[in-house]
């Protein structure tokens, strides 16, 4: 799979990329601010862009900017966010648009590369991503009246494992379920969350984002 | 004291004229008829008493006074006089120089360069000319008067001394009376139209009285005397009431200003005792027939001006735009800023300043308190911007500097796990320990950086801020939160009421609603025990942003100003 990085640390950007390339990924460049990442991913075309957050040249929020961006143009190249803030509304914004091929991930697992890899993989396959953490704490929120309400407290947690970017076997095999039931509990999730059929990764993500917004 | 004075005199000349012109009506101007004398000595009292009772200057309340009691020795010179013969020959023209030189006075704070040269040349005929000069030569029974009384100022007789003096005299006041009359309407016309209307009452009849003056002046230049022949006669009613006109004009501004002062008064009474913030600028607007008169208070602190609202306002430089001084006790209490003409008659500022007296003092007062409230509140404004500042900064450092060196070293050490030997899992298990510390470091990390200031508060907003609260602290209920943004210093004040009464209040839940009305940002706090303590640093960040905080047992609320 080929990648891009941007990073404006640019010790932290090579490492990545030597552990990227380790892992198998062909890192196709490397940029530290926002519009050479674009550039960079106009003439590139890589599968996945890897992008930090915060970059030059305002330091906020450039890089889910420029990923959004990315996502605009090329739908058919996916944008990895990694963030220091644990927000689900960055998130949000990045899903909100195109809701395929993107992942919001925390800066931390910036080392760990399993998880990395399998985020890149899934984002490739046309899944969005968002970090566990924040997820957990999603579920763990006190909250009014939403359209979570409808789900039960199984399907609830069906959801969460969905948006933490799991498949079916993945969340058969945390949840000690069954495919079969796993299933069951999505297609009762797509039908109370009122999402018309479709290609089942579409409704995936659209669930995710009902989630999300449900916050 | 003095007015028993002034009165004993106008009182005792009305008397001896009384008494000159029943002894010898026929040598009198006022003839036999008691209606004729009356009226005489009456316009002389009225003019007297016009003069003590009016609120004007000095100087015009002076001189109109000398005008009345001059006014009265106009008989004083007929054969009947007796002893108050002699002043009766030096006075008898005195009273025109003084009634013109007053109504030149009226309302004017200064005489120009020619009204100065009129009205010497005025005294010195009258005076001098026709008065002193006349008197040094004239013997009463040389020329024929046996029944005169002895003039004490006689010098030598020289009777054709006397008759030149007289008609040089007498030309030169017929001269000097159509000059004055030509003077004073030509004042009236080229005043404002409000000085004209406050002006005229009393201009215009005086100025009568000097022109018939001038014209008897004129009938008896010939003969060298003025008289009292059918000419005279018949002028002399219409001089008479021409002066009882201009008291009649002074006691009709006396009232018009009393019933002004009425006026302010009433609107004083009405405006109670706590009037709203520019309630007496409303009301004099109205009263004075202005929407644009502005009201401007006095700093007593420093050297300036403030408006209702307590901002500091300036005086201004428009030439359209007049500005009157309300003064008490010498010291300036407030400005009127209106358009030109209102307040010419300056009687007028010093009855706004006396009538509203109380309630201009209320609204200074107010004004001033208004201001340092405004001036603590900018304080306290640029206090809570500053550490907003320091907050921000120490986030950025800490993302840019702390989080991306750690993470850097995470991957280091990942990069360092692989070239380790297989088989050495002592060092491998020593550097996946150290890179799970690093892990919850940066963990760590992210929450002090969001604890300072999240980020998301200055990117996203109120709303999405505390739905990160939310996310942090499970027990924090989001109930309702606004979706639009608000100004940063109202958003960071909100969201800092939340999250430190959060902080605050133990471990029971929090529940809060969010939600803007009518120009304010409303926060409301439920806590569900009362443990919030203090909230004085809380009501520092709300009054810093002109909001209020108000606390019961388990409820907070907040109103923040926010108007866009």
């Amino acid at each position: 799979m080929r990648v891009v990085i941007a990073d404006d640390e640019a010790l932290l950007r090579d490492g990545l990329a030597r552990l990227l390339e380790d892992a198998g990924f062909e890192v196709v460049g490397r940029c530290g601010d926002a519009e050479q990442l674009l550039r960079m991913v106009d003439k590139r075309r890589p599968d996945v862009a890897v992008v930090d957050i915060r970059m030059p040249p305002n330091n906020t929020d450039d890089g889910l900017v420029a990923a959004q961006e990315i996502r605009r143009r090329h739908p058919g190249i996916g944008a990895l966010v990694l963030s220091h803030h644990l927000e689900p509304h960055y998130a949000m914004r990045l899903l909100e648009e195109v809701p395929e091929r993107a992942g919001y991930l925390l800066k931390e697992r910036v080392s760990d590369i399993a998880v990395l890899a399998d985020a890149l993989h899934r984002i490739h396959e046309g899944e969005c991503v968002v970090d566990p953490t924040i997820v957990s704490r999603l579920v763990a929120r006190k909250r009014g009246r939403g359209p979570l309400d409808v789900l039960t407290e199984r399907e609830r947690e069906v959801l969460a494992l969905i948006a933490e970017g799991l498949s079916n076997t993945a969340i058969g095999e945390r949840m000690f379920l069954s495919p079969k039931t796993v299933e069951a509990h999505i297609s009762q999730i797509f039908m109370k969350l009122d999402l018309r059929p479709g290609p089942d990764q579409h409704r995936r993500v659209l669930a995710v984002l009902a989630y999300l917004r449900a916050s | 004291m003095l007015r028993v004075v002034v009165w004993t005199v106008a009182l005792a000349a009305a008397a001896v004229t009384v008494a000159i012109v029943r002894e010898d009506p026929g040598d009198s101007l006022a003839g036999d008829s008691v209606i004729g004398l009356t009226a005489e000595v009456a316009a002389g009292l009225l003019l007297m008493a016009a003069a003590l009772v009016t609120r004007l200057s000095g100087a015009f309340r002076v001189l109109a006074a000398f005008a009345a009691v001059a006014w009265l020795l106009v008989e004083w010179n007929s054969p009947g006089t007796g002893a108050a013969f002699t002043v009766g020959l030096v006075l008898f023209a005195a009273w025109p120089p003084l009634l013109a030189h007053a109504a030149l006075r009226y309302r004017t704070r200064s005489l120009s360069r020619p009204a100065i040269a009129l009205l010497a040349l005025g005294y010195v005929n009258s005076l001098l000319v026709l008065g002193v000069g006349s008197a040094l030569f004239f013997d009463p029974v040389e020329q024929g008067c046996l029944a005169c009384p002895v003039n004490h100022l006689l010098a030598a007789a020289h009777p054709e001394v006397v008759h030149d003096l007289g008609r040089v005299g007498l030309s030169i006041a017929a001269v000097w009376s159509a000059a004055f009359v030509g003077l004073a309407l030509a004042g009236l016309a080229h005043a404002t139209s409000t000085r004209r209307r406050v002006e005229m009452p009393v201009v215009l009849p005086a100025t009568a009285a000097v022109a018939l003056f001038g014209a008897r002046a004129l009938h008896g230049s010939t003969r060298g005397f003025v008289s009292n022949d059918p000419t005279d006669r018949r002028l002399w009613p219409a001089q008479v009431a021409a002066l009882a006109l201009v008291a009649a004009g002074l006691l009709w501004e006396r009232l018009r200003a009393r019933r002004m002062r009425g006026e302010l008064a009433r609107l004083v009474v009405e405006l109670g005792h706590s009037p709203p913030p520019g309630g007496l600028r409303d009301r004099l607007a109205e009263t004075f027939g202005d929407p644009s008169l502005q009201l401007l208070h006095a700093r007593d602190d420093v050297s300036g001006w403030l408006d209702g609202d307590g901002r500091p306002a300036e005086l201004p430089k428009d030439p359209d735009r007049h500005v009157t001084r309300l003064l008490a006790g010498g010291r300036e209490l407030a400005a009127l800023v209106h358009r030109p003409g209102l307040f010419e008659d300056p009687a007028l500022a010093g009855e706004v300043a006396d009538a509203a007296l109380l309630a201009l003092e209320h609204e200074r007062l107010n004004a001033i308190r208004r201001n340092q409230l405004e001036s603590l509140r900018a304080s306290r404004a640029r206090i809570v911007a500053t550490a907003d500042a320091e907050r921000r900064l120490l986030e950025r450092d800490l993302h840019d500097g702390a989080q991306q060196c750690l993470a850097t070293v995470a991957v280091g050490i990942r990069l360092a796990r692989r070239q380790v030997a297989s088989g050495d899992e002592g060092l491998d298990a020593e550097l996946g320990a150290a890179e799970e510390g690093l892990r919850e470091a940066l963990g760590e990390l992210r929450e002090l950086a969001h604890g300072l200031i999240p980020s998301v508060l200055a990117h996203e907003g109120l709303g999405p801020a505390l739905e990160a609260l939310a996310d942090r602290s499970p027990r924090l209920v989001v109930r309702e939160i606004p979706a639009e943004r608000f100004a940063a210093a109202v958003e960071s004040a909100a969201y800092f009421v939340v999250a430190e009464s959060l902080r605050r209040s133990g471990d029971g839940d929090v529940a809060v609603s969010a939600r803007r009305d009518n120009g304010r940002l409303l926060i409301d706090l439920e806590t569900a025990n009362d443990s919030v303590g203090s909230t004085t640093d809380l009501e520092d960040r709300v009054g810093a942003v002109g909001g209020t905080l108000t606390r019961t047992a388990h409820q907070l609320s907040v109103e923040l100003p926010c108007e866009s």
